[in-house]
């Protein structure tokens, strides 16, 4: 009794394309004109990488399980923009150096959620949530609210251009196809992301099988602080200037980007490819509400009520299909 | 009040599982009547039956003679029938107070809780186990902080906070120590005084003599014998628990137990201790398809799990000739051991994930990096194969599987590593009688190939089948080992009730040692 269903994210590319579609008989969109909707689909997949790396953190949390989550994202990505705007002053050689402490700023955030919430046993809710706090605080009292300082040119050169006058993709989509192979060899083709999945559906089980349940968890959430700073090493290079609120508006959608790519939110099963697709939805129908000028209670409406529907679509085929 | 409850002819199905076929039993006010039973003979489902818990397929209760249906177990309550549940139903995070009187506090006045009286009223019933506590227990003490057996005597107070004329104690005294199971039974003597009714459901033979007045025996779901305690002897009950033809198809190569003598001993137990465990010693050779039996929860999964490293013990461990002290189940299967774990979905499956990854989760970190997924198919594949595995295709997931090859997946995930030395818990439970078969015949094949075996299985049959030697534990300790003329149901059934006459002395400190 083979039912036909289809896998969340290939259903959320769909969902994306046939509103890219629908969008073109929108008035201020790109009407029959190919070379703008090829632009503005380019445009919006750009604006999706941004998105989509911030959230890659948080699908290896939450398909960890027990209620994983990393509210911690957003403020993470503010820090390590920050610190790399500061850092790099425009010195094309300190780039490298900066994305290597983007890294490791992270890696030691995330590594603090998990030994909370694998050592102390605070729920990650409450312990990313209070790691934001403190790492919002610290950006403040580092920075005293002002910072000075410049990205170096050969940052905007490889994130925010495209790769050449002759192919008009954005360096930052090739940087995210390769992130994604990367993100799905982590998953897929390790031991570690075997047993991610492992922990995230029965971490007793898991533990039976001789995984160690303990490390993998600290490992999951310190990964997922590194990608988070690597977000924040992305974004700057894009937007070129900071702010203290660069990071928060990222984060709700990074949550949403997941669920949306068919993750499990109870852990246990999903796919980054799934988050990217995810990520190219949220920041398409954003920018199409923008594009209607819709004012931003409307924005937020839609958002959530896509949310809600594609959810529930989700668990309704897998209740039909067990 | 009423006088007496009689169940007649119960009949109570659990699905396609007769639990009850035919129960019988009378209880009359000032008396206490013992009901026993070997492992799933029907006991438990027997007081839920009695008590409203379970709603019955067939057969009548009489109170007084008159026919009784309980709507709920609320009905039966409300009608004097008191339970002391096994396994616990206190709410840890409320007060002992709180958890005696839930849903039936005193009020004052104005609608909220006499907390006064709620005291009072708790403080009475705390005294009649005064002086057994470890520490004095209050009203105010949340259950959550008490030890197991204080817990125990809650659930006791609450049942008698009822008032009830019938009390059903369900193995009420398996978690506490013998100055509480005195008292218990001094206040079980004033009850029957008081004209109550006690159902008393034990599996020990020293207690049932002890308190009982009458006996009724189950097997198998039928009740196959009553009277009363005066005109039985211990072996009597123990011959009524058994049954008399065997239905177990499984012949056992005689010869085994002559041959593994020489063999190298590879898993050697001294002064092993848990929390449950008090002490167990013995010494297994390879080759050997070692039993382990006795009554539910006497310590059989710890001792597994603690042999894994699952679970912290003292005391000495000896694998392939080399003392260990795991600390993680991986440093146990490094060197060839394997658990098939009790809890089939709880501690053995990963469920919404594929056969392959539940096949491969111990072994992924032989595939490399990346991981050799067509290698790590195959493989899956083989011992798929080699097990039956009756399945749409690896990449399914493990629930889409039944019990008995879902069964086989927790067993085949090991079976990939090729270990030397396998644990394993009741690895037939809950799986069909084909499947009952390939695990047998499996067992013996990896016997056969020098591989050694520890078993722990509830159904007595299958270790009387299978298995060289028998330990039999019991409170956590071996009682008894059985092996070859010795072996025979009806002294694993004494055994596992803790009666020890019957056995030479000899063989009741386990093993070789």
């Amino acid at each position: 009794m083979k039912r036909f269903s289809v896998s969340p994210p290939v259903a959320a590319l769909i969902l994306a394309i046939v509103l890219f579609l629908l969008s073109g008989f929108l008035p201020n969109s790109y009407g029959s004109n190919v070379d703008i909707a090829i632009a503005q689909a380019t445009n919006i997949v750009r604006l999706a990488v941004f998105l989509g790396v911030i959230a890659a953190g948080q699908t290896l949390v939450i398909i960890s399980g027990s209620e994983g989550i990393d509210l911690s994202a957003g403020s993470v990505v503010t820090l390590t923009a920050i610190l790399t705007y500061v850092y790099v002053s425009g010195e094309n050689d300190r780039v490298l150096i900066a994305l290597l402490i983007s890294l490791g700023v992270g890696a030691v955030i995330g590594m603090l959620n998990g030994i909370g919430v694998t050592f102390l046993k605070v729920s990650p809710f409450v312990m990313t949530l209070g790691m934001s706090g403190v790492v919002t605080g610290a950006i403040i009292v580092v920075n005293h609210g002002t910072v000075s300082g410049r990205i170096a040119p050969i940052m905007t050169r490889l994130i925010a251009r495209p790769v050449s006058p002759s192919i008009p993709i954005p360096g930052a989509v090739v940087i995210w196809l390769i992130f994604g192979v990367l993100m799905w060899l982590l998953l897929e083709r390790t031991a570690f992301g075997k047993n991610l999945f492992a922990i995230g559906v029965n971490r007793v089980t898991a533990k039976l099988s001789g995984v160690n349940v303990t490390w993998t968890n600290l490992a999951t959430y310190s990964l997922a602080g590194a990608l988070a700073g690597f977000g924040g090493f992305l974004l700057v290079g894009n937007t070129g200037v900071v702010h203290i609120q660069l990071g928060q508006p990222f984060l709700f959608p990074s949550i949403a980007a997941v669920a949306v790519g068919g993750t499990l939110l109870s852990g246990g099963k999903g796919s980054y490819w799934g988050t990217m697709a995810g990520a190219i939805v949220l920041t398409l129908i954003t920018s199409l509400l923008t594009t209607m000028q819709m004012p931003d209670s409307v924005r937020r409406m839609v958002l959530g009520g896509t949310l809600l529907i594609l959810i529930s679509i989700y668990g309704r085929q897998r209740s039909l299909r067990l | 009040m009423p006088e007496s409850l009689s169940a007649r002819n119960i009949v109570k199905r659990y699905g396609g599982v007769v639990a009850l076929s035919d129960g019988n039993l009378d209880v009359h006010t000032g008396e206490v009547v013992a009901l026993i039973g070997a492992n799933g003979s029907g006991k438990s489902t027997m007081s839920k039956v009695i008590n409203g818990v379970v709603v019955l397929d067939g057969g009548q209760l009489l109170l007084d003679n008159n026919p009784v249906h309980w709507s709920s177990p609320q009905a039966a309550k409300n009608l004097g029938i008191a339970t002391v549940f096994q396994e616990l139903s206190l709410i840890p995070q409320m007060t002992v107070a709180e958890n005696i009187w839930l849903t039936r506090e005193p009020m004052t006045a104005i609608g909220t809780v006499n907390r006064k009286v709620l005291h009072e009223k708790t403080e009475e019933l705390l005294s009649l186990f005064r002086g057994t506590y470890k520490v004095d227990l209050h009203p105010d003490d949340p259950i959550v902080s008490l030890p197991s057996d204080e817990k125990q005597i809650i659930e006791i107070l609450k049942a008698i906070s009822f008032d009830p004329w019938l009390i059903i104690l369900d193995e009420a005294t398996a978690s506490l120590d013998s100055r509480q199971v005195q008292r218990l039974f001094e206040l079980v003597e004033d009850w029957k005084e008081a004209g109550k009714a006690i159902i008393f459901v034990s599996h020990r033979m020293e207690e049932i003599f002890r308190i009982a007045d009458r006996y009724s025996v189950l097997r198998n779901g039928k009740t196959v014998g009553a009277g009363d305690m005066k005109d039985v002897s211990e072996k009597e009950l123990v011959k009524l628990m058994i049954e008399k033809e065997s239905v177990f198809e499984y012949i056992r190569k005689d010869s085994k137990n002559g041959e593994n003598e020489e063999k190298p001993v590879c898993l050697e137990v001294k002064e092993l201790q848990t929390v449950t465990l008090k002490g167990i010693n013995f010494s297994v050779r390879e080759g050997e398809l070692v039993g382990i039996g006795g009554l539910r929860g006497q310590g059989q999964r710890e001792l597994l799990h603690s042999l894994f490293g699952d679970v912290p013990y003292s005391g000495t461990v000896k694998l392939f000739g080399n003392g260990y002290k795991f600390k993680h189940p991986r440093e146990a299967m490094q060197i060839g051991l394997a658990l098939v774990p009790g809890d089939r979905g709880r501690e053995g499956l990963l469920s919404i994930r594929s056969i392959l990854d539940n096949l491969q989760l111990p072994s992924w970190p032989r595939y490399g990096f990346p991981l050799r997924i067509k290698k790590a198919k195959r493989d899956a594949e083989q011992v798929g194969e080699s097990l039956n595995l009756k399945m749409a295709g690896l990449e399914e997931p493990v629930s889409s599987l039944s019990g008995g090859n879902a069964q086989k997946v927790v067993l085949g995930k090991w079976l990939v590593r090729k270990p030397k030395l396998f644990l394993l818990d009741d690895p037939t439970k809950g799986v069909d009688v084909g499947t009952k078969a390939e695990i047998y015949s499996l067992l013996t094949q990896l016997c056969d190939e020098g591989k050694t075996i520890l078993f722990y299985s509830s159904d007595d049959e299958e270790l009387i089948g299978l298995c060289d030697r028998v330990l039999v534990l019991h409170d956590g300790i071996i009682r008894t080992e059985l092996s070859g003329p010795s072996l025979t149901k009806e002294n694993l059934i004494s055994a596992s009730l803790g009666v020890s006459n019957g056995f030479h002395p000899e063989s009741r400190t386990g093993g070789t040692l």
